[in-house]
This record gives C-alpha cells, structure tokens and sequence, in this order.
C-alpha cells in the first residue's frame, strides 16, 4: 500500500512544474480516442455487466484526461 | 436482481470528472447471457439517457437516467441433487442522477444526488467531485467521494439464527410508500440497511504529445445487510438464506495509457487493474484496445479483456456444504465470490459527424452513431483442489464456446 501511495506522488512530482507538453502540442492529445472514458454510456454499462459475474467492481479511473484543459 | 443493483450502486458511486462540453447521449445496452439447458439465462435491455448544459459560463448541469428491464431463470445449480428446474424470474428497475457543477479556469467541483428503485431495493447516494489541472496543464489530479444509504428488502426472519434463516421469495411484499424510503411488514418482510462509502485518487498525467496516462485509486467501505436475500445454500438437509459477513473494506490500484499514432491516425490503450478487499478476494484484469481512424467520419475501436479473482475466503464448494453440513459462520453460493476467469473481445464502430459553420441536424456540433458488439467467455476455477464434484464441474456456464454476449447502440451529441 505504501509503495503504490509512493508511486502516485512520484508521478505526480514528475509531472509538477514540468512542461512536458505545450499547449501548441496537444492536438493529438485532444482527440476523442485520448480521453479515458469518452463514452460514459459505455464505460457505465461496462462496469454494470461485469460487476454481476466479478467480485471486483469500481475503481477504474475518472473520465477525462487528454487534452488537460479542465 | 438485488445483486446488480448494489453493484450498480457501486459503479455509480464514483461518478466520472465530467466533461467541459455540453452534451447529450442515449444509448441501449441489450445483454444476452445463455447457459446449458435447463439450467437458466439472462437477458437485460439497458437503456440509458443523459442531458448536460452550461448553465452561464461557470456553472453545469447534467440529468441522466438508466433503467434494467432483466428477464431470466437461475438454476439451482447443485448437481449432486440433480436438480435443475430454473426458476424464473423478471424485474425493472430505474434509476436517476442529478449534477451541479461550477467550473473555473483549471479547476472544477460537482455535486450530484443519485435514486435508484426496484422492487427490492432502494438506493440512495449523494457524492462529488472535483479536479484540478496543476501548472502546465499536463496533471490533472482529481478526489471523489459518495455516500450511499441504501436499503434491501428481506424476510423477517424474527430471531432465526442463520442456519434457521429463510430466504425472501417473489411473492414477499416489499412496501415502499413514498417510494423513497421501505416499510416493514411484521411476519413478512424487513427492510436492512446498508452504508457505502467510496473515495477515489486519480491522477491524469501527459506524457508527451502523443501518450498519456492516468493512475487511479480507489477505496471503499460497506456496512450491513450485503447478501442476496433469495439466494439459498444447501447445507446438509437444510436451505437456509445465504449468510455473508455485514462489513467489507476494498480497495483497488489502475493504470491506463493511451499512445497515439499520427503516422497511422490510430491510438493503442492499455489498462490494467489489481483489486483486493477484507473477504479476500484478488484479482487483476489487462484490457488491450486499439483504435483506428477510417477516413474522416469513420472510428472503429477493437478490444480485448482478461480477467482473474480467487474466491472469497468463506467461499466454499456446493459439494463441500452438501456433504459437510458444517458451513462455517458464512455461507454462499455467489458467483461473484467463487473463482472465476472472463476472457471478453469487442468492437465498436463510431459514425462521426462534425458541423462546420451549419450545425449536424441544426443542433450539434458533433454527432456520434455507436455500434458496439462484445463476446464474453466465462470459466469457473476449481475451489477446492482434488474435489470431482467441483464448482469448475458442476457450475452454471454452458459447453458452448460463447457464454454471453453484448450489443450496444447509441447516439451522442455535443452542442
């Protein structure tokens, strides 16, 4: 537990503070097929079948992403 | 259908960080589950809709609605009787959730409400979110948390001990006046409560003009009444109620990347998924998909899914509970407790099409048609080693190659 805690403050460290991408640079990273959970139709539907046969539901992540213009 | 109403409680308890874009989008999932003969099916019809708006330019607002029409039959699924008369069952449940949100320049907080109502069932939610692009604008950290206050109808079953327990059935009145909240009926039935807390970490990160990745974490607790009140367990001569332990603390770790391939106008994704909880369940999943840009109106996304859990710590065999009497303090027969593998291969086609200056149907600015079809491969794993009467023997899933599939359609707009 403490290492993955560990792993998402690296992450985030790493990503503070750092132009990793411009905004002149993000045209592919605004397409629809580099956001997590573009359809949230799907990924609720997704996660409503699967939840009936697996013990392990929620959890996958937040929509969003991409473009990283709230 | 009590089951998947708490995991679709689950599912919605973390809802998504929303996106900026005023959108609408309805859709209908049908799912189709078949299993060997005599021994009962599934199927659902999911339709969903959902409507958000900019109300001025900080504030949002979005109304979605989801409903399962299910019809089926589950098996009493314990060969060693060799019973194997299904029992039919049908229910129809609806569910809606409301949204408030204000969004600034980089950040943005949402507030919503949930109420989901079926027969047996009463669920009650009230969350939020919120999320905030760090400097540069290649982070973006978000926080959920949601508080369900849900309640499930079952027998009264007085002071029964468990192994005395009976099990709720069809003809049991579930009163809900008012229809938010159930109403015991002495002799009958009782409504149990039941908490559940969830909060979630995640964190989007750019990686470089064409990769991204996001790591989420999420955690949650539940407390009460969490079995399935119809569900029985053969013990001995005895079919007392399924009996599981009230509380259960869970917790997961995920990670997805997405790389787009100008070159190509294609995007490969990755996911994967480790999963445990205080009943001991583990689990993981990998989910490759790819997607790729057919001319300028067409998207075609492949995918494929693996999925693995070991069994509940208090799972035992249908044979083992047969023979052995001695249950232990919990008993079940659920499924979704038992080991279990799911193998899944989909694809889904978008039809894309963008307004210039004149608005797709005068209205949006980008239209979507979906298509959607998945197939699912289930296998049960052996629960107890050397056991020839075993779950991975004896269990629901059919001798055909296709255990059940999906299809999806929908349309979604952002205006």
């Amino acid at each position: 537990m403490r290492t993955l805690i560990f792993v998402m403050i690296a992450a985030l460290a790493v990503g503070c503070g750092r132009q990793a991408v411009r905004a002149s640079e993000k045209q592919f990273l605004a397409d629809q097929v580099m956001v997590f959970d573009d359809d949230p139709h799907e990924s609720s539907s997704n996660e409503h079948m699967r939840t009936n046969r697996e013990g392990a539901a929620g959890g996958k992540g937040a929509g969003g992403g991409g473009c990283g213009c709230n | 259908m009590t089951s998947s109403l708490v995991a679709l409680a689950v599912v919605a308890a973390v809802p998504s960080i929303a996106s900026a874009d005023d959108r609408t989008e309805v859709s209908t999932v049908l799912f189709v589950e078949q299993r060997e003969g005599g021994k009962g099916g599934l199927v659902v019809v999911h339709p969903q809709a959902s409507f958000g708006i900019d109300l001025g330019r900080f504030v949002t607002f979005d109304l979605a609605y989801a409903a399962d029409v299910v019809s089926g039959a589950t098996a009493t699924v314990y060969q060693v009787d060799a019973i194997s008369t299904a029992t039919k069952f049908d229910d129809f449940r609806n569910e809606a959730t409301m949204s408030l949100g204000f969004q600034g320049r980089r950040s943005r907080i949402t507030f919503s409400g949930t109420f989901g109502t079926e027969r047996d069932y009463l669920s009650r939610q009230l969350g939020g979110t919120a999320s905030i692009d760090l400097p540069g604008r290649n982070t973006t950290v978000g926080v959920a948390y949601t508080h369900g206050f849900d309640q499930v109808c079952n027998k009264d079953n007085g002071m029964a001990t468990p192994l005395e327990s009976k099990a709720l059935v069809g003809d049991d009145q579930c009163e809900k006046p008012g229809i938010v909240a159930g109403k015991d009926t002495a002799g009958v039935t009782k409504w149990e409560g039941l908490s559940i807390d969830t909060a979630q970490v995640t964190i989007t990160q750019n990686l470089s003009p064409t990769m991204n990745l996001q790591f989420a974490l999420f955690g949650q607790i539940q407390e009460g009444f969490q079995s399935n009140p119809y569900r029985r367990v053969r013990i001995g001569p005895n079919s007392p109620q399924e009996h599981i332990p009230d509380t259960r603390n869970r917790w997961s770790f995920s990670a997805r990347l997405n790389r787009y391939l100008p070159k190509l106008k294609a995007a490969v994704h990755f996911d994967a998924r480790f999963y445990n909880d205080s009943w001991e369940i583990y689990s993981g999943n990998v989910e490759l998909a790819y997607s790729q840009y057919l001319g300028k109106s067409l998207l075609l996304r492949i995918h494929s899914r693996v999925y693995q859990q070991t069994a509940a710590k208090f799972f035992k065999d249908a044979f083992f509970y047969e023979t052995e009497s001695t249950a232990g303090e919990y008993f079940t027969g659920d499924r979704e407790l038992a080991p279990v593998r799911n193998v899944a291969f989909g694809g889904k086609l978008a039809i894309i099409s963008i307004g210039g200056e004149k608005p797709v149907w005068g209205l949006f600015d980008k239209l979507q048609l979906l298509a959607k079809g998945e197939i699912m491969l289930f296998d049960a794993l052996p629960a107890d080693a050397d056991n020839p009467m075993g779950t991975d023997k004896q269990f629901i899933y059919g001798s055909s190659f296709i255990d059940a599939v999906s299809i999806q359609l929908g349309l979604l707009g952002n205006y």
